[in-house]
C-alpha cells in the first residue's frame, strides 16, 4: 500500500487544477419510497476527477440509493445530478452509462455458462453490426486488463472463475464501455486479501488515467488505504466530506453512527442485576465455527460466542459480514465445517433444520415472506408449520384442522394478529401481522433459543414496539435470544450484551450497559486495534 | 393513466364464475368457427350433447373415454400441485397396461375379486416404478424431471411395441388365427374382465368408480393428512418447507410414486375395463397421458374437479368419434377442446389482474406467487 | 455389409430426418430462449395440411406454387406458435400445459384435421411435389452421389438452415443475447436485453420451422394428406433437441440417426442379427436420460445442460 503522504500530495496536485467542476455530483437530492421511508434527505455529494472517493455509512444510510440515482435506476424526487458541472436527467441505466457512469454491484449479473468475452459484450458492443468476433473482443479485453493490472482469461467461462475474478469481469465490462465514473459497491466483501491488493492497484491505475472511482464501504481500514476523500452518510443525510489525510478512524466512526452524547439508560440494563454466574452451560455455544457462504468463500471464520438462558445477545454489524449465515447455521439451515455448536450442552447435527427445531430452537427469519411463512396457506396452517409433526392434537397420519383452527384463534388473540379468521391466507396480511404469525408460532412452543433476524424491519411503529416487547418477555421467561439487527439503536436498547461481527468474526463483545456508540462504530467498521 | 396491477385476493365466487364464464366464451368462439365453416352451431352443439349423454349407449361410451383421463388427470393433479412436473403419465400408463395384462394372463385362474385386485396392483406398481426414475433423479440429483419423464415415455412406448410386435414375449399371441396374420397381444380370460355397474340406461366401468374413490382419497390425503400438508407447503414455498424441517426429497419421491401409480392404474383399467388385451398402437394413438395433463390443468389440479373435467372431455371425444362422418368432421373435437383450454387459461389471467385508474404507487413488496396461487388451493 | 444397403439406409435416413431437422431447429431456438414448446406436433400438422392445400389450389408454375405453399406452411406454424407464446410469456401459463393444449387444438383430431375436411383435401392426390435434383451432375457418383447430390431443394435448404442457425447462435450478437436469455434472463434483462421480445420471436420462428417440417411431408415424402400424417415426428423432434443438448450440429446427426435406426432395424434382422430394432431405437432416449442425470451432478452441467431458465416464466422483480 502507498503511504498516505504520497497520495496526499497527489490529491493536492489534483485540487490545484482549481475551477474544474467535479466529475459527478448530487445536489440536494431527496428520494422517498412508499411507506414514508426517506432514503436520501437533501444529500449533497461530489466526486472529483482522478480521485478515489469513499462513501461511508452503516446500514440504511442511503449509500446504495444515492448510487442508484447516480446510475439512473431511480429518479430523485428533489434535487439534481450533475456530470462535469452540467445537470443531467438520467432516466435509465443506459443514459447513465452513456454519460460514463457505471456501477459494479455486490450481486454480479453475469451469465455463468458464457465466456468472459461474451459477458463483456452482452447487450452492447463497440462494433455494432451483426457479427460477433470473439477473437477481436478477446484481444480488446486483454489490452484493457493488462493496462489496469487485472488478470483475466477472456476465454474462460464464468462458472470457472472465482468471485474475485468475476468481479474483475464486471469492472472490465464498465471499462470496456468507456466508464469515466466507476462506482464500486462494497467490492471487498467477496475478495481474499491478495485480491484486495490487486483491486486497489487497479483502482489506482484507473484514477491515474483521470477516472473517478466512488467506493462504497463501511470498512475503515480499506477506506484509509485507498481513498482520497470520503463522504459520510447517516440515516439518509450527508454528514460531512473530509480529506482522508486530515481525519482519523474515531472521527469517522462517530460520524457514521452518530450520538455525540452517551445514550440514556435503557430498560434492559437496569433489570440485569449482577446475578451469580450460572452454573448451567449456556443455551447456545459456538466454538471455532467455520461456515461456507454461498459462493465458496467462508462467511464465518473461527467464530465463537455463547448465550445464556434469559439473556439477549445482540449481534451488531453492517449487513454482509456473516449475520445471515450465523442465523442460518444456528437454525440448521446451513452446514458448518470445523468447530462445534452446542445447544444446552449437546452437539447439534450440522445442516439439519429439524434437529435444531427438536432442540427447541425458534427462528424468526429475516425474509419472513419468503422463508418464514407459506404465503398461500392460511394463518392456522402457518401456525402449525412446525408443530404438525407432534402428536397432539393430531392423530396418526391425519391432521385435525378443526383443532388447529381453534388453537389458531387462541394464538391470534394472544399475539394480537389482526386477520378476519384463521383461514385467511397469510399473503393477505400486512407485514406486521405476518411477523406476528411468525412470532406466535415460534414463541408459543416455549423455545430454549430464539434467533431473531431483523425482526422489526419494514414494520410500523406499533408493530415494532409489539415485537420488541414480545422478545423481551420471552427472555424474561428464560429463553436465550440472539438478536440480529441492522438497527444499532434497537440492539443497544434490547440487548444485555452486544457482539460485533466483522468479516465473519466476532471482533468484540461488550456489555450493553457500558458500551458507547463510538466503540461499537469502530468495531463495526473494522477499526479496532 | 391506466395501469394493470396484480390483484392479491381472488374472491371465492370469482374462482367458480371465471371458469364457467370462460366455458361460455369458448362455446361462442367455437360457434363462430362452426358458422364460418358452414356448420350450424346450435345444431352441432345439440348433436354433441345427444351423442355424449342422451342417446342410447352414449353415456356408457362417454365413460369409456373418461376413465383413462380420470386416472391420468389425477396423476398430474397430484404431482403438479407440488410443482413436480411429471409429464411421464403416458409412459407410466403404458407400463401399467403391461403390468396389469401380465398379471391378468398369469393369474387367469384366480377368483375374480382377487384377480382384479392383483391386476390393479400390478398396474399401479409398474407405473409407480416407472415414475420413480425421474422422481429419484429429481430428488437426489436435481435432474430436470420434465426431460427425463418425457424421454421415458418414448422408451415405454418402444418397450410395449417390442413386446407385441417384435418378440415372442409372454404377452404376445402366437397361436390364434388372426395372430398369424398380424401381431397382436394375447386376450385375457373373461374372468379378468372388470365388471361395470349398470345404472339403468348406462354402465359405469369399474375403473371409473375406482378412480372416483381414488379422487376422494387423494383429496383427503392432500387436505387432511400430515403428508398432504407437507405437499402443500412444498408446492407453495420450498424455502418455507426446508425452514420448517420438512424432508423434501422423500416427499418428492413419494409424490412421484403416487402419481405414477395413478397413471399405471389408468393403464390397468384399459386392460381390465376395456380392451382385455395389450394394444400398443391403440394406446399410443389415444395419448391419454398427455390429455390427462390438460384435464388436470382445466380442473385447477383439484382431484374432485378432475372427475368432472374427465367426463366433459370424455364426452366431447366420444361425441366426436360417434358422430364422425361427412357432416361432422372429427377435427372439431380437438379444435373445440383447444378453444375451451385457451379460454379457460386466458380467463385465469384476467382473474388475476385488475385495471386501476390513476398513478400506480411506488413498488410494493413483491410476492411472486403465480404458480403457488393456483397450486396451493 | 452390402454397400448398396448402406447407401439406401443413408438416403432414407435423410428423407425421414429432414422434417426432424427442421422442426428440431425451431424447437432448439425456442428452448434456447427458455420456452419449452410441446406443441410441435400440432404445428407440423398444420404446416402439412396448409402446404398441401396451397399446392392444390394455387395457380401458376410448379416452382412458384411450391414456394408459396412452403411460405404458407411456415406462416401457419408461426401463427399457432404465437398463441403458445402469448400464453406462456405474457399470461405466464404453465408452458407444458400451453404446449399440450396447442397439440390437442391443432393435432390429429383437431384443427389440422378440421382444415383438411373444410378444404376438402383428404384423399386428393398432390399436384406438385418437390423433385430430387441432380446437383452438379454428380448424382451418379458411387456412394456419395445419391446421398449428397441427389436430394430435393428442401433438404439442401435444411442444411443451409442448420449452418445459418449455428452461425447465428455462436457468431452473432443476437445469438449471444439469445443464449444469455435462456441461461440467465435476469442478467440479460440487467444488460438491457428485452427478454420477452427474444422469447416471442424465437418461439414464433420455432413454429414457422415446425410448419416447414410438416410441409416436407406433403410436398416431398408423399403427395397425400391424412389426419395425423406426421405420426409423432413432432414429438421426436422435441426429444431430439434434448438429445442434441441444444446444439444444431448434434441435432442433425441425431435426426439422421433416428431416420437410419428405423431402417437399420429391419436391415439388421434381414442380415441375421437378432437384436430387436426397438433396442436401438430406445438407446438415444436412454442415453439422454443417463447424460442428463450425470450432468446435473457435475460442473459439466454448465457446459452441456439445458438452458438454465428453460420452462420458467420470467418475472422482473420490482423495485
Amino acid at each position: 500500500m502507498d503511504s498516505r503522504a504520497d497520495r496526499v500530495s497527489a490529491a493536492s496536485a489534483e485540487s490545484a487544477t482549481a475551477g474544474s467542476p467535479p466529475a459527478v455530483a448530487a445536489v440536494g437530492v431527496t428520494k422517498r419510497f412508499a411507506g414514508g421511508v426517506v432514503a436520501n434527505d437533501r444529500v449533497s455529494f461530489e466526486a472529483r476527477q482522478g480521485e478515489v472517493h469513499a462513501l461511508l455509512g452503516e446500514n440504511g444510510a442511503g449509500k446504495t440509493t444515492l448510487c442508484n440515482i447516480l446510475t439512473g435506476l431511480y429518479r430523485p424526487d428533489e434535487g439534481e445530478v450533475r456530470v462535469n458541472g452540467n445537470p443531467v436527467r438520467l432516466h435509465s441505466p443506459h443514459e447513465a452509462q452513456a454519460a460514463g457512469i457505471f456501477m459494479v454491484h455486490q450481486h454480479l449479473s453475469l451469465v455463468d455458462s458464457l465466456t468472459v468475452a461474451e459477458n463483456v459484450v452482452l447487450g452492447w458492443s463497440r462494433h455494432g453490426g451483426l457479427g460477433f468476433s470473439a477473437r477481436t473482443v478477446e484481444a480488446e479485453i486483454e489490452e484493457i486488463a493488462s493496462r489496469y493490472q487485472m488478470a483475466v482469461d477472456p476465454r474462460a467461462r464464468i462458472w470457472q472463475l472465482s468471485l474475485g475474478e468475476r468481479q474483475r469481469v464486471d469492472i472490465l465490462k464498465a471499462l470496456y464501455r468507456g466508464a469515466s465514473i466507476l462506482i464500486l459497491d462494497e467490492p471487498t466483501t467477496v475478495l481474499t486479501p491478495s485480491e484486495i491488493e490487486q483491486l486497489f492497484s487497479s483502482v489506482r491505475e484507473m484514477v491515474a488515467g483521470g477516472r473517478t472511482v466512488i467506493f462504497i464501504s463501511h470498512k475503515l481500514p480499506e477506506v484509509f488505504a485507498i481513498a482520497d476523500r470520503t463522504t459520510i452518510l447517516r440515516r439518509g443525510r450527508s454528514m460531512s466530506t473530509l480529506e482522508i489525510a486530515e481525519t482519523d478512524a474515531r472521527q469517522l466512526a462517530r460520524l457514521m453512527v452518530g450520538h455525540e452524547m452517551s445514550f440514556d439508560v435503557h430498560p434492559r440494563a437496569t433489570s440485569v442485576e449482577s446475578e451469580p454466574a450460572p452454573a448451567v452451560p449456556p443455551v447456545l455455544a459456538l466454538d471455532g465455527v467455520h461456515v461456507r457462504g454461498d459462493f465458496g468463500i467462508d462467511a464465518l471464520k473461527d467464530l465463537s460466542l455463547a448465550i445464556s438462558a434469559g439473556e439477549i445477545l445482540g449481534i451488531a454489524g453492517v449487513s454482509g459480514n456473516g449475520q445471515r449465515e450465523l442465523a442460518e447455521v444456528v437454525a440448521g439451515l446451513r452446514p458448518f465445517s470445523r468447530g462445534t455448536i452446542r445447544i444446552g450442552g449437546e452437539n447439534v447435527v450440522s445442516g439439519d433444520p429439524r434437529d435444531a427445531i427438536n432442540r427447541g430452537v425458534a427462528n424468526i427469519p429475516e425474509d419472513r415472506m419468503g422463508t418464514g411463512v407459506s404465503p398461500n396457506l392460511s394463518v392456522a396452517e402457518n401456525l402449525i408449520l412446525k408443530s404438525y409433526r407432534s402428536s397432539s392434537p393430531h392423530a396418526g397420519p391425519m391432521l385435525l384442522m378443526r383443532q388447529a383452527e381453534a388453537q389458531a384463534t387462541a394464538l391470534m388473540a394472544r399475539f394480537d394478529i389482526r386477520a378476519p379468521s384463521p383461514r385467511t391466507l397469510v399473503r393477505q396480511l400486512s407485514g406486521g401481522n405476518v411477523q406476528k404469525v411468525v412470532l406466535a408460532r415460534e414463541l408459543s412452543s416455549g423455545p430454549r433459543l430464539v434467533i431473531a433476524a431483523s425482526p422489526t424491519r419494514g414494520l410500523d411503529v406499533g408493530a415494532t414496539e409489539y415485537v420488541r416487547s414480545v422478545l423481551v418477555d420471552a427472555a424474561k421467561q428464560g429463553a436465550a435470544i440472539m438478536l440480529i439487527s441492522e438497527d444499532l439503536d434497537e440492539i443497544v436498547e434490547l440487548s444485555d450484551r452486544i457482539a460485533v461481527l466483522y468479516e465473519g468474526r466476532v471482533v468484540g463483545v461488550v456489555d450493553a450497559a457500558t458500551a458507547s456508540y463510538e466503540q461499537l462504530g469502530l468495531m463495526m467498521a473494522g477499526a479496532t486495534s | 393513466m391506466i395501469s394493470i396491477e396484480r390483484s392479491l385476493v381472488t374472491p371465492r365466487w370469482q374462482r367458480i364464475a371465471l371458469p364457467i364464464a370462460s366455458l361460455f366464451i369458448a362455446s361462442i368462439i367455437a360457434g363462430i368457427v362452426l358458422a364460418v365453416s358452414g356448420h350450424d352451431p346450435i345444431g352441432t352443439y345439440q348433436q354433441i350433447y345427444d351423442a355424449s349423454f342422451t342417446s342410447a349407449g352414449a353415456l356408457t361410451a362417454t365413460f369409456v373415454y373418461a376413465t383413462p383421463l380420470l386416472f391420468t388427470g389425477l396423476a398430474v393433479a397430484l404431482a403438479f400441485r407440488m410443482r413436480v412436473w411429471n409429464i411421464g403419465g403416458e409412459g407410466q400408463l403404458y407400463m401399467g397396461a403391461v403390468g396389469a395384462s401380465g398379471v391378468g394372463l398369469l393369474l387367469g385362474g384366480w377368483p375374480q375379486p382377487l384377480l382384479i385386485l392383483m391386476m390393479m396392483l400390478g398396474g399401479a406398481l409398474a407405473g409407480l416404478l416407472w415414475a420413480m426414475i425421474p422422481g429419484l433423479l429429481r430428488a437426489y440429483l436435481r435432474t430436470n424431471e420434465i426431460l427425463v419423464s418425457l424421454m421415458l415415455n418414448y422408451v415405454a412406448g418402444l418397450f410395449m411395441y417390442y413386446l407385441i410386435y417384435d418378440s415372442t414375449s409372454y404377452w404376445r399371441d402366437t397361436t390364434s388365427a388372426s395372430a398369424l396374420v398380424f401381431p397382436q397381444g394375447k386376450d385375457l380370460l373373461p374372468a379378468a374382465d372388470w365388471p361395470g355397474i349398470v345404472f339403468g340406461s348406462f354402465t359405469m366401468p369399474f375403473g371409473f368408480i375406482a378412480g372416483g374413490v381414488f379422487a376422494v382419497a387423494l383429496l383427503a390425503l392432500i387436505r387432511f393428512t400430515r403428508f398432504g400438508f407437507e405437499m402443500r407447503v412444498m408446492g407453495d414455498s420450498s424455502a418455507a418447507a426446508n425452514y420448517a424441517g420438512m424432508r423434501t426429497r422423500r416427499t418428492i419421491v413419494t409424490v412421484m410414486a403416487l402419481s405414477g401409480a395413478m397413471a399405471g392404474l389408468g393403464g390397468a383399467s384399459q386392460i381390465g375395463d376395456f380392451g382385455h388385451v395389450l394394444d400398443p398402437r391403440g394406446l399410443q394413438q389415444a395419448g391419454y397421458g398427455y390429455t390427462g395433463i390438460v384435464v388436470a390443468a382445466l380442473a385447477m389440479y383439484n382431484p374432485l374437479a378432475v372427475v368432472i373435467v374427465s367426463i366433459l372431455i370424455g364426452a366431447l371425444t366420444n361425441a366426436g368419434f360417434a358422430l364422425q362422418g361427412p357432416t361432422f368432421p372429427i377435427g372439431l373435437v380437438g379444435t373445440m377442446e383447444g378453444i375451451i383450454l385457451f379460454s379457460v387459461l386466458g380467463g385465469e389471467f384476467l382473474g388475476r389482474y385488475r385495471i386501476r385508474f390513476g398513478r400506480a404507487p411506488e413498488p410494493a413488496p413483491s410476492v411472486d406467487d403465480e404458480a403457488g396461487a393456483e397450486v396451493a388451493r | 455389409m452390402n454397400v448398396d444397403v448402406v447407401v439406401s439406409v443413408a438416403v432414407s435416413a435423410i428423407a425421414y430426418g429432414t422434417p426432424l431437422v427442421l422442426a428440431g431447429l425451431g424447437e432448439l431456438l425456442a428452448e434456447r430462449s427458455g420456452v419449452l414448446n410441446l406443441g410441435v406436433e400440432g404445428m407440423m400438422l398444420i404446416g402439412a395440411v396448409t402446404a398441401f392445400f396451397a399446392s392444390q389450389v394455387l395457380p401458376g408454375p410448379g416452382w412458384a406454387v411450391l414456394i408459396a405453399a412452403i411460405v404458407a406452411a411456415a406462416a401457419a406454424g408461426a401463427a399457432l406458435a404465437l398463441i403458445h407464446a402469448f400464453l406462456s410469456i405474457t399470461v405466464r401459463v404453465n408452458q407444458i400445459v400451453s404446449g399440450l393444449a396447442l397439440t390437442i387444438f391443432a393435432g390429429t383430431i383437431g384443427l389440422s384435421s378440421y382444415a383438411g375436411h373444410v378444404w376438402g383435401v383428404g384423399g386428393q392426390h398432390g399436384l406438385h411435389q418437390l423433385v430430387k435434383l441432380d446437383v452438379l451432375g454428380l448424382s451418379g457418383v458411387p456412394i456419395v452421389g445419391p446421398i449428397l447430390f441427389n436430394q430435393d431443394a428442401f433438404v439442401y435448404a435444411s442444411w443451409g438452415l442448420v449452418a445459418l442457425v449455428t452461425y447465428y447462435l455462436y457468431r452473432t450478437r443476437f445469438g449471444l443475447y439469445l443464449r444469455a436469455v435462456g441461461e440467465s434472463p435476469r442478467s440479460a434483462d440487467a444488460m438491457g436485453i428485452n427478454v420477452s421480445r427474444y422469447r416471442y420471436v424465437h418461439t414464433i420462428v420455432g413454429g414457422a420451422f415446425a410448419g416447414l417440417g410438416g410441409a416436407y411431408f406433403t410436398l416431398a415424402i408423399a403427395p397425400i394428406w391424412t389426419d395425423g400424417l406426421t405420426a409423432g415426428a413432432g414429438w421426436i423432434a422435441i426429444a431430439l433437441v434434448i438429445f442434441a443438448f441444444w446444439r444444431p450440429g448434434l441435432l442433425v446427426v441425431g435426426a439422421y440417426l433416428f431416420g437410419a435406426l428405423s431402417s437399420l432395424g429391419f436391415t439388421l434382422q434381414a442380415n441375421g442379427v437378432q437384436l430387436p430394432s426397438e433396442l436401438f431405437s430406445s438407446l438415444p432416449y436412454v442415453m439422454t436420460v443417463v447424460v442428463l442425470a450425470v450432468a446435473s451432478t457435475t460442473m459439466a452441467q454448465r457446459r452441456i445442460g439445458a438452458p438454465a431458465a428453460l420452462g420458467v416464466p420470467y418475472v422482473r422483480e420490482e423495485g
